[in-house]
């Protein structure tokens, strides 16, 4: 920003120079022209840059610090707060639910993560074979992305409720019902199914893109050194692709952490047989709102899903670069 | 395209950072509620903003009819209607309200006027509206009185309570008398047995663990005169979850009852894995075209209770104390709840009036024959005795806290005792810190 507006300084200072005489000459009648308008101010960058720079400031930096101010005090969602020093950080050593929800969101990183990073990748190559009838299934594979996450949620609830397709089938089968949506582990496990689910499409074109920047050559030259599929994928796929595995697990991670839809739409508001399926954002949905929200609070719970989500990716890109020395 | 490892560390980087900041709450200022003026005499007059809880699908001929009603009686008025989906109510109330921009008119659950009347915002009727207070039946003006603050912060609207509905075809096959049904706690946990015992635990009796209500039906204290403490952790409350968890152990329950929204167990009803549930008049309607078999099985009788008093659930019609036009604003929602407005609506739908009298009239203590008829009578007869059994100073929040704590309870996490004490403990933390 500052070296746009340096640099126009610049330009008239050269134009004002001895050294330019001669431009400058042939210039000056045109500059002395009656009615010209200026075209670079000094200010123009800045116009240029204002409504993005007012949106950013209002929907993301205003509320960021607003809610960092909030969490150190008592505001509730009708009455202005004190400020009570880090005692909603105090409350939340305490509370047992914010550890739940800790562990829940952390279980999901988990539990979630791996998968899409690993399961798009070999979707992706399976769909990059140039067989007939292969759109469809590009097709088909991304449809999840593109449906909506509470229509989807409520189609596996229904799927997987104790009376439901699943478990109907399962029964004719001899398997007996599974509690999928009445016991705490499986109810996360079926939420974290369906974020895989929904999610595979979207990652599965990303590593499409990449795929696509592999050699082919490398994959020849090591068919011709007698390396099979297994051997190619990991020597040649696996080491074109690592950028792209990196950005996919920072983004899968970020999503995995704030998860919220899934759980809710799955085990509730209550967020689970006792609340033990509570994420961390739907601690802060519990907490902060409704007429008797206590805002400082949940802003608390807030900064700290920051504060983990910044560490998480921090995590990632350091193993990332140690890899790549 | 291809992705450079540096590229993608710093699209990782800003996606972390974005997506970061992008989940934090919203700045919410608070309006403070200085209250205003509790006075609402002067001239009708002024534009009125009227906001209603979901009723714009179903009645807008209704609304319409009543609001082009007021304007004529008060020329120089005029009423902009509002109406917000059922989801998320208190929400979007409470964004208008920390922007100052609540309507004149709200219609608010008891639940929902503490907050707004702790924050100012709830126009005081005892001191605004007193000369109307002897229109309505007193219970029904008492329940938007707030424990520990004088006045009256709503017109009562409409009431309702529901029946029970229960499936004949389950009770015959458990052996069970299909004319007797439960009307007490302890006849409800026998049938609940017998049924889940009969039926090798495929049918549950109930789909939903104890709420606050049933505690109250119970005859478990809630809370203290004033206000101030909960007692539902009372030997009786942990009588009452030690019976439920015994049903939810014997399968008399839904196994997904600790789960289970309204809906789902309304839908599991309806598919005939659960022998009874709450309901309404209206609900007769859906299992003649939803369910028809289940219609042809149906038996209808007064919710379970041990207090010989049924639940009430009440709707209010608060003025914002903030209004501009704060006597048309008044003028309107005593208009909107008047014996007659409400009588015309519950000829519209089965509600039933808060206006003293109203509930004598034959439409609601005479029988045609029809099933809609009976529950309407059945339903206005208790409404008679009826207590709105949920304490108003318990707010979502504080319903979460207890159906937690009664989840633990009924998994065996904790003992009945244990799960109400904390429950208890948290929802007074809770109290005290909402002031």
């Amino acid at each position: 920003m500052t070296a746009m507006t340096t640099g126009s300084g610049n330009g008239q200072a050269v134009q004002a120079g001895p050294a330019a005489a001669p431009p400058a000459a042939a210039e000056a009648p045109e500059s002395r022209r009656p009615g010209r308008i200026r075209t670079h101010l000094p200010s123009s960058p800045w116009l240029f840059l204002a409504p993005g720079l007012l949106i950013v400031g209002g929907f993301s930096l205003y509320p960021f610090v607003s809610t960092v101010l909030n969490s150190f005090t008592d505001a509730r969602t009708l009455v202005d707060g004190q400020w009570v020093g880090g005692a909603n950080y105090q409350e939340l050593i305490h509370d047992e639910m914010f550890w739940i929800g800790l562990r829940n969101s952390a279980l999901y990183v988990l539990g979630v993560v791996p998968l899409l990073v690993v399961l798009p990748l070999l979707l992706a190559m399976l769909v990059q074979r140039h067989l007939p009838g292969i759109t469809f299934f590009r097709s088909a594979f991304y449809t999840p992305v593109v449906a909506s996450v509470v229509v989807v949620g409520l189609i596996w609830v229904w799927l997987l409720d104790d009376r439901g397709l699943v478990n109907s089938v399962l029964g004719a089968i001899g398997v007996g019902t599974v509690p999928f949506l009445s016991d705490q582990w499986l109810l996360l496990l079926s939420a974290m199914l369906v974020t895989v689910w929904k999610g595979l499409g979207y990652y599965m074109i990303i590593y499409l893109a990449a795929l696509t920047n592999v050699p082919r050559e490398l994959h020849e030259a090591c068919a011709v050194d007698g390396a099979g599929a297994v051997r190619r994928f990991f020597t040649v796929t696996v080491p074109a692709v690592r950028s792209t595995m990196v950005l996919v697990g920072a983004l899968s991670s970020v999503a995995a952490f704030k998860v919220f839809s899934e759980v809710y739409l799955m085990a509730g508001d209550g967020g689970g047989p006792g609340g033990a399926d509570t994420t961390l954002v739907m601690l802060v949905r519990q907490v902060g709102t409704g007429l008797s929200g206590r805002v400082g609070y949940a802003s608390a719970i807030s900064v700290v899903v920051f504060v983990v989500t910044l560490g998480l990716m921090l995590l990632v890109l350091r193993a990332n670069r140690k890899e790549d020395r | 395209m291809r992705i450079s490892r540096r590229a993608a560390r710093r699209a990782a980087t800003a996606t972390a950072m974005a997506a970061a900041s992008a989940l934090v709450l919203t700045a919410c200022g608070s309006s403070g509620g200085s209250g205003g003026s509790d006075s609402a005499s002067g001239k009708v007059e002024g534009t009125v903003k009227f906001q209603t809880w979901n009723l714009k699908t179903n009645f807008k001929k209704y609304f319409e009819g009543l609001i082009d009603d007021f304007e004529k009686k008060y020329p120089g008025t005029k009423v902009e209607w509002i109406d917000q989906p059922a989801e998320n109510y208190a929400d979007k109330i409470s964004a208008d309200a920390a922007a100052g921009t609540l309507p004149d008119v709200v219609n608010v659950s008891p639940d929902l006027a503490v907050p707004l009347a702790k924050a100012g915002l709830a126009l005081d009727l005892d001191q605004a509206a007193a000369k109307y207070k002897g229109e309505y039946l007193d219970g029904a003006w008492k329940s938007h009185q707030i424990p520990g603050m004088e006045g009256t912060y709503a017109f009562p609207w409409y009431l309702n309570t529901g029946p029970m509905f229960y499936n004949k075809r389950l009770f015959k096959e458990a052996g069970l008398d299909t004319e007797k049904p439960p009307k007490t706690y302890d006849e409800l946990f026998d049938a609940a047995k017998e049924i889940a015992e009969k039926s090798d635990g495929k049918i549950a009796t109930l789909g939903n663990a104890p709420a606050i209500e049933d505690f109250g039906r119970y005859g478990v204290p809630l809370m203290d005169d004033k206000g101030t403490k909960f007692t539902f952790n009372d030997p009786k409350g942990v009588e009452l979850l030690k019976n439920y968890k015994e049903l939810y152990d014997a399968g008399a329950l839904d196994s997904q009852a600790l789960t289970n929204e309204a809906e789902a167990t309304g839908r599991k009803f309806k598919q005939q894995s659960i022998a009874m549930n709450p309901g309404s008049a209206l609900d007769l309607h859906k299992f003649k075209k939803e369910a028809p078999s289940l219609y042809k099985n149906i038996g209808i009788t007064p919710a379970v209770t041990n207090t010989g008093k049924d639940n009430m659930y009440v709707q209010g019609v608060m003025v914002n104390s903030q209004s501009k036009v704060k006597p048309a604003a008044v003028a309107f929602a005593h208009f909107v709840t008047n014996a007659e407005n409400q009588m015309d609506f519950a000829h519209e739908v089965t509600i039933f009036p808060s206006t003293k009298g109203s509930l004598d009239d034959p439409f609601f203590t005479k029988e045609d024959g029809t099933d809609e008829t009976r529950v309407r009578v059945a339903a206005a007869k208790s409404l008679k005795t009826a207590v709105n059994y949920t304490p108003v100073m318990l707010n979502d929040q504080m319903k979460t806290v207890l159906r937690n704590e009664v989840a633990k309870a009924m998994q065996g996490k904790k003992s009945p005792k244990q799960a109400l004490d904390d429950a208890v403990a948290e929802c007074d933390r809770l109290l005290k810190a909402a002031g």
